[in-house]
């Protein structure tokens, strides 16, 4: 009978409130074997995090935990506080969302390599550092000794990611609680990563707790995965049969979501295009990191033109110019070199008084990615959308504006009760529905969307999406989508530009993209998708075999290269 | 949605209501309206003339004729304190008035232009506050004379940088933020987004600055009017008054000087305690 | 520390040294800004003949341009010659040289005190529980409302009258009795800063202990002094150094009420008197002294700032 390695009963986590107690996490029930991947899927809400903080011990203070949580058999509210620290410390290996967060910016990796097995193992300061080395390389990471001085504000974000997983494998523990590890990286370094813990998996059995809100991503690399919603574990379903086996109707919205979904296809009839971008370049000035003057090239001759009531795509990595073009034609930014034409006008430099800005604004529009900073928060829904509309139209009476704001509301399907209240009372959807109504009050033939749906969740993104869509075919307005997600480009656009380190790679109608890439960087980006049947694989060379662990109190040994 | 923001809950409201469930803050509230009364009042609720001699005994202890005692001159001291509090009052909050004004304006103007005029006024406000706010404040006396004008004004202008620091930031991380990007795109004026959005954002944390400013003004102020320099006597500011009663102190007379200093620490205990809510009042204020 | 890191910190010092180039620009222009004729003031008191006012002019420069009139004050004070006081018509060099040892003595027996029972407490205050965490709080509360000159005689009245602990006047001779007579101003001039740093501390060592990287070398289980020690304090102190500077500089200028108060004849007392009497001069070149202070004390910090810390040095990139 193979044993559980980590067991959550009936968990429940109460937040501390005003009047009492306030409970987040209800029921939380789930179980992971030995060698064991599941995945715990949820949207913000759900109380994933919070659940797996208990495991951890993170929760903040004044939390209270109910339920039964078991480590390796052991009941940890039956175990003193000493033992309860060491249980975890060498039970479990955490890793988290933004590796940054988590490292002591002012201490070198080594050291935080190194501390673990110096103060806890009793390692001496030799072998530590070597076995750090060995840990480094096994995730992959080149050159592990020049790594081992440098600080983390040297490293990227994929870097640290593996940083933090070779240091959590130092105590070799039997499972890992992974909380969103690639959510903060660009796709293609996310598949290094989970290639990275399909091959640790396999050499060390190693279980893994995959949290994350990336369903498609969950089915793809764990062997189980549990659905909460609202604090509660829903389901609980094998990975490879999900689909055919997933009750319960939020699992099935779920999935939906995750699925490709229809390509664009109607193309508007072609005319003069409303807007044309050629040969733009941006050139950043940046303090390079031995002390001189660089120069970073943002934008590398970029051209595309966008139709007339069409939509566009571009997409790219971080670091791929794909923000600082939408941010040159809004006007954020001046371009080096280039010209952007909107409709027969020269558009290249920045408009600078205010009438030639007013005469722009209702042209293009641009939302952008944060909901939570994309509006004042002094300022009420209506007070924000008749700003928005007063500066178009001087003189209208109170009656008028509140008319066009109750219309604005309208066309995102907001009902006309928020428009007395606050962004901070307003969910992540609706402050980017207000975002939306805010940029079409000036009634834009163009409308740019930098990132506009990526900080929300699964289901909110296709509601955003579709209305969207909707809004373009009964408007006639031009959508210019930014976006790192191929997915969400997808959804909604029927041109596609794809952007690599400020150049052009790709771009055509998305179908031919899609379907049939000319560029490899296309194609790795399209492989890097999670789906059913996808294996991650690692691009760059790195040692594969276990290694000799520490004996440590435990008896688990893993002799070296054997499995 | 992170952890932290789940354990927040609803965000409070600043009601009435839950003033009253603060009683440190109702007694600070207390405490500075009678200073108020106290500062605008002095001279009418004065039993005696503040200048008047020897209405009493030299030095005497507090008695029914005399609450407060009387000083090494005669007078009594409640009288003098009462119209004491005119001064020692009034100019830290001219001080805190003009420096935060200052300092404000000097800050938005740097965050909104950048360039040659953030590096111009920022080097101008660190050269001021590279001189401590006590030796601009001794400086201005070697050149104009005792009194209490010149201390003012060199301290309105050493404050600034500590105002000017503050808002600059504030303005700088308010500018970066999407919705400013969303007003210009919009086509808002440069003096909307400015007035009608910027200078409010950053209203709660001058003022919370200007409470807890008002604070070391008076303390400032005071140092100066003990070492002499400041308000001269026969006045009766309360700093002057705590450096007269020095002598005093050793013949067990304390209470031309303590009265007088009960009275500056209290105030500025109570001002502390404002502020601090003020403080926390200002940093959810923007969210 | 790499070179890039040393070139910026060459940077920063550069921008101090400005400052203060530009901050004796400002003190020196005090002379320029004061009502009434500085040849009546130098002529002390007596009505000047046309003779003296011209030999005064001479003597002080006063028929040159200003920026040569500049140039002689700061080429005096980097010579050694301070100016020659208005009033006792002595130079300035001979006015501060006693008094600047008391003073120098006074100021670093309060930042011992200050060092300790500021950081001291507010490290108490972050570790030991809510109990010590209120506690402190309120006596920082108090604390920060006690200035020098209301502790000074707090303590004039408390030792001088009813115990007799301490000497409440003057400054001692030698080492020894001059630390016993200094106590007493010591502590009034710590009160009030011990309340500050211990504020700063706390909060800065919360604000660490409430990290993430802190709750992960738990959850590793790192000691916990370790802990404390290298990622806690060590964090937290780049926020303590940042304050140290500016503390220090406002320490030897408050120096100038506990001087008064406890009799003291020290360069604080002298600036005082010379206010008093409107010796630009000698006030010219105190202030003077001060700003090189606060620069050379911030410059410290600022090498100190970056030794534990290189990153906060480096200016974040714009792409």
């Amino acid at each position: 009978m193979s044993s559980y390695v980590l067991e959550l009963d009936q968990v429940s986590v109460a937040a501390p409130g005003p009047d009492g107690p306030r409970p987040i996490v209800h029921d939380c029930t789930l179980r992971v074997r030995a060698g064991e991947a599941l995945g715990l899927v949820g949207e913000s809400g759900s109380g994933k995090t919070l659940s797996v903080r208990a495991v951890a011990g993170l929760l903040p203070d004044g939390f209270t935990v109910g339920g039964a949580i078991r480590i390796d058999g052991e009941d940890i509210a039956a175990l003193s506080a000493k033992r309860l620290r060491a249980v975890r410390a060498r039970s479990l290996g955490m890793v988290f969302q933004t590796p940054r967060a988590h490292l002591n910016p002012l201490r070198t990796i080594g050291d935080f390599m190194t501390e673990a097995l110096v103060s806890v193992a009793g390692e001496k300061p030799d072998a530590a550092d070597r076995r750090a080395q060995d840990l480094l390389a096994e995730v992959g990471i080149p050159d592990p000794a020049r790594r081992m001085r440098q600080r983390p504000g040297d490293l990227s974000g994929g870097l640290l990611q593996r940083v933090m997983i070779a240091a959590t494998l130092a105590m070799d523990p039997p499972i890992l609680l992974a909380d969103e590890i690639t959510t903060a990286l660009d796709v293609t370094t996310q598949e290094e990563v989970m290639a990275v813990i399909a091959d640790l998996r396999r050499h060390r059995d190693l279980a893994l707790l995959f949290i994350t809100h990336d369903l498609a991503l969950a089915g793809a690399v764990c062997d189980r995965v549990a659905v909460m919603q609202h604090g509660r574990t829903i389901e609980t379903l094998p990975a490879s049969t999900m689909r055919r086996d997933a009750a319960d109707p939020y699992t099935r919205r779920l999935l939906s979501a995750t699925l490709p979904g229809e390509l664009v296809t109607d193309r508007p009839p072609a005319e003069e295009p409303v807007l044309t971008v050629a040969a733009l370049r941006k050139t950043f000035q940046v303090r390079s990191p031995r002390g001189g003057r660089e120069e970073f090239v943002a934008v590398d001759d970029v051209g595309f033109t966008l139709a007339r009531g069409g939509s566009l795509g571009i997409v790219g990595e971080s670091g791929s110019g794909k923000s600082t073009t939408a941010r040159i034609i809004c006007g954020l930014e001046t371009a080096d070199a280039g010209t952007v034409t909107v409709k027969g006008a020269d558009w290249t430099k920045p408009a600078r008084r205010a009438g030639d800005r007013r005469a722009r604004a209702r042209i293009a529009q641009m939302v952008f990615q944060d909901p939570y900073q994309s509006l004042d928060p002094r300022q009420t829904v209506r007070q924000c959308l008749s700003e928005a509309v007063a500066v178009h139209r001087r003189g209208l009476g109170r009656a008028e504006l509140d008319a066009r704001v109750d219309e604005l509301l309208a066309a995102v399907t907001l009902t006309p009760a928020l428009a007395a209240q606050r962004p901070r009372s307003l969910s992540g959807g609706q402050r980017q529905r207000v975002a939306i109504a805010r940029a079409l009050a000036a009634e834009p033939e163009i409308l740019v969307l930098d990132e506009a749906v990526s900080a929300l969740d699964v289901t909110t993104q296709v509601e955003i999406l579709t209305l969207l869509d909707g809004i373009r075919r009964e408007t006639g307005v031009a959508l210019l989508m930014i976006s790192h997600d191929l997915t969400t480009v997808r959804r909604l656009c029927d041109h596609v530009v794809v952007m690599k380190s400020g150049v052009i790679v790709e771009q055509g109608p998305i179908a031919d993209v899609l379907d049939r890439p000319h560029a490899e960087y296309t194609r790795t980006l399209l492989d890097s998708i999670p789906r059913a049947g996808w294996v991650p694989r690692r691009r760059l060379p790195a040692r594969t075999s276990a290694l000799p662990t520490v004996a440590t109190r435990t008896t688990r040994i893993i002799p070296g290269g054997e499995k | 949605m992170s952890v932290a923001q789940l354990a927040g809950g609803r965000v409070p409201t600043f009601a009435r209501r839950l003033a009253v469930r603060d009683p440190l803050l109702i007694a600070a509230g207390i405490v500075m309206v009678g200073i108020l009364v106290m500062a605008l009042f002095g001279p009418l609720l004065a039993p005696y003339d503040p200048n008047q001699l020897y209405v009493g005994p030299v030095s005497g202890p507090p008695s029914l004729e005399h609450w407060m005692g009387t000083d090494d001159l005669g007078r009594d001291i409640l009288s003098r304190v009462l119209v004491g509090a005119g001064p020692s009052v009034f100019a830290p909050i001219a001080v805190v008035l003009a420096s935060s004004l200052l300092g404000t304006l000097i800050a938005v103007a740097s965050a909104w232009f950048g360039g040659w005029v953030d590096g111009v006024s920022s080097r101008l406000i660190e050269v001021i506050f590279a001189i401590p706010g006590l030796v601009l404040a001794v400086l201005a006396v070697s050149m104009f004379g005792k009194g209490l004008i010149a201390p003012i004004v060199a301290l309105s202008i050493a404050y600034i940088p500590i105002v000017s620091r503050l808002v600059r930031a504030s303005a700088r991380q308010e500018l970066a933020k999407p919705y400013i990007a969303a007003l210009r795109i919009q086509g808002v004026g440069s003096f909307a987004i400015c007035f009608r959005h910027l200078v409010p954002a950053l209203l709660p944390a001058v003022l919370a600055q200007s409470t807890v400013g008002f604070g070391y003004a008076m303390l400032d102020l005071a140092a100066i009017s003990f070492l002499g320099l400041g308000a001269q006597p026969p006045a009766s500011d309360w700093g002057v008054m705590i450096a007269a009663g020095q002598p005093s102190l050793l013949i067990g007379a304390p209470e031309q000087s303590m009265f007088p200093a009960m009275l500056v620490v209290v105030t500025v205990l109570a001002v502390n305690i404002l502020g601090a809510r003020v403080t926390t009042w200002a940093e959810g204020a923007g969210r | 520390m790499n070179a890039s890191v040393a070139r910026q910190l060459l940077g920063k010092l550069g921008g101090l040294l400005l400052t203060l180039f530009l901050s004796s620009i400002v003190i020196f222009s005090a002379v320029l800004l004061t009502p009434g004729d500085p040849v009546v003031a130098l002529a002390g008191g007596v009505r000047p003949t046309p003779e003296m006012i011209q030999a005064i002019k001479v003597e002080h420069h006063l028929d040159q341009p200003i920026w040569v009139q500049y140039l002689y004050w700061i080429g005096g004070v980097l010579t050694g010659d301070l100016g020659t006081s208005f009033v006792y018509k002595t130079p300035v060099v001979e006015l501060i040289g006693p008094r600047f040892g008391i003073t120098l003595l006074l100021v670093l027996y309060t930042i011992v005190l200050i060092a300790i029972f500021g950081i001291g407490s507010g490290i108490l205050a972050a570790t030991r529980g809510r109990r010590t965490d209120r506690a402190v709080l309120v006596a920082t509360s108090f604390g920060v409302a006690l200035p020098t000159f209301v502790v000074a005689i707090l303590l004039i009245w408390v030792f001088g009258r009813v115990l007799g602990w301490f000497p409440v006047y003057g400054a001692g001779e030698g080492l020894v009795d001059s630390l016993y007579h200094l106590t007493l101003p010591a502590i009034s001039l710590s009160v009030l800063y011990i309340a500050y740093l211990s504020r700063i501390t706390r909060g800065a060592v919360v604000g660490q202990l409430h990290s993430e990287h802190v709750d992960t070398a738990r959850v590793r289980g790192i000691p916990r002094g370790r802990t404390f020690r290298r990622h806690v304090f060590l964090n937290a102190s780049p926020q303590i150094l940042a304050i140290s500077g500016a503390t220090v500089a406002g320490l030897f200028a408050a120096s100038a009420i506990a001087e008064q108060a406890f009799g003291i004849g020290g360069l604080g007392s002298l600036l005082t008197e010379a206010a008093a009497r409107k010796d630009l001069p000698v006030v010219q070149v105190i202030s003077l002294l001060l700003v090189i202070l606060f620069v050379v004390l911030n410059a410290a910090a600022d090498v100190a700032i970056a030794l534990i810390d290189p990153d906060s040095v480096k200016p974040r990139r714009n792409a």
